[in-house]
């Protein structure tokens, strides 16, 4: 008999701990950590964008590091967008459009259309216009 | 000669027929479905749309992979299981204002639109019409509306196991802050 409620209690608790496994771990995993995730492939910003405008070797869906000078910082409702343009179309300028995790919005402030910048983040894809750069941050590579 | 001036006759009456474009790169698309199994609710932040205001041409150029959920699970089943966005990484919609008429762009107000066109979500085209409002202000256009779609109609299948439990039907809210385009 105390055999038969141990096997219940250890089953019982085997279940539990299942139970909260998934629940923790599976159903409510945390998003991914773009911040921190080690990038797939370093390239230019603009050889990036000749990869999906020339559906050379797309890159969507991976965490991707890009480097250029910015055509410009736009700010649009809560977001900031770090922009490089390369040609005009039907939605005007067209390029690559990387918009930033909260925590590097203010340090974009600080970019200037001159420089150099390294943005990591989630490449999403590209919608026929532009290559679209989900939750960036700002590289320093000075560190 | 003769073919510059053919030229500039097509370019002079060409011309009346473009207006004023307006953009937006980030426009926002949400869906809500409410369902037994859980409410599902996704919104995407970095979408596309340009409008004429002279013809009343309307499109829109969502990238799927961009949709944000709560849970990232569910995040994942989106993207994975439910509309291949390795597959068919966008959705689209074209379209025409119907009522373009009663539709003053420089004159700042709220008018109600109906626009009727084209989407393809999952690499299936359906007719959508959808009403919803333009609020002129300041130069912009803010298009705002919401329509229902069934997901069936674009092949989406739910898996066997939670048929029944998740929803049929989507409603789709837009928003979109529409500026000039500066050519």
């Amino acid at each position: 008999m105390k055999k038969a409620i141990r096997i219940g209690a250890i089953g019982a608790i085997t279940a539990l701990l299942a139970v909260m496994y998934v629940w923790f771990f599976v159903y409510n995993k945390p998003h991914q950590n773009f911040e921190m995730a080690k990038p797939e492939k370093v390239l230019s910003a603009s050889q990036c964008f000749e990869n999906f405008s020339k559906n050379n070797t797309p890159d969507d869906g991976k965490v991707l590091e890009i480097y250029g000078i910015p055509s410009s910082i736009e700010t649009a409702d809560s977001m900031v967008v770090v922009c490089f343009y390369f040609k005009k179309g039907m939605f005007g300028d067209e390029g690559i459009r990387c918009t930033l995790l909260p925590k590097f919005q203010k340090a974009a402030s600080k970019l200037s259309t001159t420089d150099t910048v390294y943005i990591k983040g989630f490449c999403a894809g590209y919608n026929g216009t532009d290559v679209i750069f989900e939750k960036s941050s700002i590289i320093n590579k000075d560190k | 000669m003769k073919n510059v001036l053919i030229t500039i006759f097509i370019i002079l009456f060409a011309m009346p027929s473009f207006g004023q474009r307006f953009i937006t790169k980030t426009g926002k698309v949400s869906f809500y479905s409410d369902a037994p199994l859980e409410k599902i609710e996704a919104v995407n932040n970095t979408v596309n749309c340009a409008m004429d205001t002279q013809s009343g041409f309307f499109v829109v150029k969502i990238l799927m992979r961009s949709f944000v959920f709560e849970k990232e699970l569910m995040q994942e089943h989106f993207n994975e299981e439910y509309v291949e966005s390795e597959k068919f990484p966008n959705a689209f919609f074209k379209g025409q204002v119907q009522n373009l008429k009663q539709i003053n762009f420089k004159k700042e107000g709220i008018y109600p639109v109906t626009i009727a066109g084209q989407m393809t979500i999952h690499g299936k085209t359906q007719p959508v019409k959808a009403t919803g409002t333009f609020a002129i202000s300041k130069g912009a256009i803010i298009a705002s509306g919401k329509f229902p779609i069934k997901i069936s109609d674009y092949g989406i299948s739910i898996p066997g196991a939670v048929v029944g439990k998740i929803s049929e039907n989507v409603e789709i809210h837009v928003h979109f802050n529409l500026k000039p385009l500066k050519q």
